[in-house]
């Protein structure tokens, strides 16, 4: 992780650690409720901030301020609103997440769900279940495909990006652009094959939308966010000793090649979770860690819990603006995030040629 | 893409998006008042009343065909004998109890013309975006960027009851809708002959007017009986003399075409109409891309388009010069092209019989439609 932290004086790293490690987590928190709210109470049907509120009071039982006054008002928030909301949560802390972890077991700042083909590999597998409309988990088929489909592309791409113990930046990116013209070949193929509804459930999926959510998806997506997460939180500390290199991890007692496995089956989950019923949304895993370690610095023990955060953030503004841009429309969400993550991974990219002085 | 200097960004995003999702669908070209341009240039006039060509191959040249579309509901404002339950086309049991705010959409505004010719229309609360005819079109749309529904915009009408069928999405719309406690009909999403009688007394069961129902589904039906009896007449009577006919979809100038096949409408249409259905006769199936070579093999004599397609390619001419292959066919080599607007060629329903009428004008006696 050499190649993604600055210089700096004792004193200011000093400041800046604590800054971070109290500040950091708090404030991402924070905006995290802030916007929660914001995008609560903003949408279509015009909810007043003060009725979304007593909504919300209510339903836990609390008779504090006023009932939405629109007849629809308490169908749309707890039907369409809210799900959406908390689905655009767990999405981006998911993938945020596994775009931190990604990015620390192959040792390289431009590892990204999105970019190596791991999200297009459980899109493959998850558009394979429209177009076959297999039910043979209910509303979990999706979610199961999709993690298969991950876990199978993450693998591809450790197996073949790594070489004597490291995953070069070029490498990696050419294994993730072959990765994604063989996926992508395979949606192709599996537009082909579906009839128009299931056409058009495919290219809403490509570009990516929380359009839809509905209580029953966020129930198979949070228990798997949450395992996912909690599971990151887990490996981080030993994803720190693996920034020292694998001997130097080996020598504190790290069992790498397991720790490896183990994060990838943890990368495919996240993935899975946020792919399975949301689509394609790309480079929230490269943009928000990168963000996070130019504030606190590349300690994964900080970095995994601020990126979940962020991420969240992210993704529950990304959907704010994205269904309130332009009115009664939905833009699909995939599309803003690649047009602000692609010139950002533009600027990595030449960034981290610079500091790893070449391609190499 | 030859863009216009200066379209505001939410333009921009809004033909993108129409690009992305025209390309993988239908798309009622409507929302820019096209209709309003083809129907002041007057309807085209009943078949009866028009002299058809001697020869059906003997003419040069493209017509447009306008329905006389005018509304005449079999019913002033019945009253919905409620609470009624109705098993969808789905299987699903709904019940209905409240009739006064309705939502009647599908990708055709095939179920929105129902409701009104039930005499109900003053109960429609919002419109899908094939819905153009003028008692609707002022009411809100529910469907943005083409056939997406959103639900915050639907919720936002407080509807009661809502009318839909499979060919609108995201799915999971739908099902929010009915999360939400509002009663969902899906009736049968399929269109063509065989079916209008049972979708308008599907649509009625759902409205509680069942007698109304029954009414429209005669009437119509006869209607539909009356005009392919009429068009019989004039079409040749051998299979052999019949003109060789494809439905394209063409949407734009990418050059990518759809003929549209067995079960997706198209093959009800070519076949009331008199025209010898080439799908048919090498088995294309729903609405599938089509290469040029497919296209010169199937050598058609005459081709159905939408009017906001063969607008959105360029005209005739655009069309011709984009699509070579196109111009090495009969239907090509003289212009024999009958176009419709998009939201009626293919809408089975109350309107048939008119949307029949005026395509086999423009297809029998040419001189009097164009």
């Amino acid at each position: 992780m050499s190649a993604t932290t600055v210089p700096v004086t004792p004193v200011r790293a000093t400041l800046r650690g604590i800054a971070a490690r109290v500040g950091l987590l708090g404030g991402l928190g924070v905006a995290l409720v802030v916007i929660l709210v914001v995008s609560a109470g903003t949408g279509q049907l015009d909810v007043p901030a003060d009725q979304v509120l007593g909504s919300l009071m209510h339903k836990i039982g609390l008779d504090i301020g006023p009932v939405p006054t629109h007849p629809q008002g308490e169908n749309t928030l707890w039907q369409v609103r809210f799900p959406r909301v908390v689905m655009a949560a767990l999405a981006g802390a998911a993938l945020a997440t596994a775009g931190a972890l990604m990015q620390g077991v192959f040792g390289n700042p431009l590892a990204e769900p999105g970019v190596v083909g791991v999200s297009s590999g459980a899109a493959v597998a998850a558009a394979s279940v429209i177009v076959f409309q297999w039910t043979f988990a209910g509303t979990w088929t999706v979610a199961v495909c999709a993690f298969l489909g991950g876990l199978v592309t993450t693998t591809l791409v450790y197996v073949m990006s790594r070489d004597g113990g490291r995953t070069e930046v070029v490498t990696l990116v050419l294994t993730g652009i072959a990765l994604n013209a063989v996926t992508s070949a395979g949606l192709a193929f599996l537009m082909f094959l579906g009839d128009t509804q299931a056409r058009e459930e495919i290219v809403f999926w490509q570009l990516g939308s929380l359009n839809g959510s509905r209580w029953e998806y966020v129930g198979v997506v949070a228990p798997l966010a949450v395992v996912g997460l909690v599971a990151a939180m887990l490996l981080a500390p030993r994803l720190d000793l693996l920034a020292l290199g694998d001997r130097a991890a080996k020598h504190v007692g790290v069992d790498v090649e397991r720790l490896r496995m183990v994060t990838i089956v943890v990368v495919a989950v996240l993935t899975a979770a946020a792919v399975s019923f949301c689509g394609i949304i790309a480079f929230v895993g490269l943009v928000v860690p990168h963000l996070i370690r130019m504030i606190s610095g590349p300690g994964h023990r900080m970095l995994v819990p601020a990126s979940a955060l962020g991420g969240a953030v992210l993704l529950v503004t990304a959907d704010l603006w994205a269904r309130t841009a332009v009115e009664y429309a939905d833009l699909p969400i995939g599309m803003l995030t690649s047009l602000v993550g692609g010139p950002f991974f533009f600027w990595l990219l030449r960034r981290a040629r610079r500091t790893a002085g070449g391609w190499a | 893409m030859p863009a216009a200097p200066r379209i505001p960004a939410t333009g921009v995003l809004a033909l993108l998006l129409a690009l992305v999702l025209g390309g993988c669908g239908i798309s009622a070209g409507g929302g820019q008042g096209g209709d309003e341009a083809a129907t002041a240039g007057g309807v085209t006039p009943a078949l009866a009343d028009v002299e058809p060509l001697a020869d059906v191959r003997d003419w040069e040249g493209a017509t447009t065909a306008v329905p006389d579309d005018r509304l005449e509901p079999v019913a002033d404002d019945p009253e919905p004998a409620l609470p009624v339950t109705v098993t969808d086309s789905q299987g699903t049991e709904v019940t209905v109890t409240d009739a006064s705010r309705v939502l009647a959409l599908d990708i055709y505004g095939t179920l929105s013309r129902t409701v009104h010719e039930l005499g109900l229309g003053e109960r429609l609360v919002g419109r899908d975006v094939s819905t153009q005819f003028d008692a609707a079109a002022d009411l809100p749309l529910v469907t943005q960027n083409g056939h997406d529904l959103n639900a915050e915009a639907i919720l936002g009408l407080d509807p009661t009851l809502i009318i839909t069928d499979t060919s609108l999405g995201p799915w999971d719309v739908v099902l929010q809708m009915r999360d939400a406690g509002i009663p969902v009909v899906v009736v049968d999403s399929h269109r063509g002959l065989d079916n209008v009688a049972s979708l308008t007394r599907e649509v009625a069961a759902a409205l509680g007017v069942p007698d109304a129902g029954a009414a429209l589904a005669e009437r119509t039906q006869a209607q539909v009986d009356e005009t392919v009896a009429r068009i019989e007449a004039v079409a040749p009577a051998e299979a052999g003399e019949r003109l060789r006919t494809v439905f394209l979809y063409v949407r734009g100038q990418s050059g990518v075409y759809y003929m549209f096949g067995e079960g997706s409408g198209a093959d009800s249409l070519i076949e009331a109409v008199g025209g010898y259905d080439v799908a048919a006769e090498i088995g294309w199936n729903g609405m599938k891309p089509l290469t040029d070579e497919g296209l010169v093999a199937a050598q058609p004599d005459l081709v159905l388009m939408m009017t906001g397609g063969l607008e959105s390619a360029g005209g005739v001419d655009g069309l011709l010069e984009r699509l070579p292959a196109l111009a090495q066919t009969p239907a090509g080599q003289h212009q024999r092209f009958v176009a419709m607007e998009d939201s009626q060629i293919l809408g089975f329903g109350p309107a048939t019989a008119a949307v029949l009428d005026a395509l086999a004008v423009g297809i029998y006696a040419p001189d009097a439609a164009s």
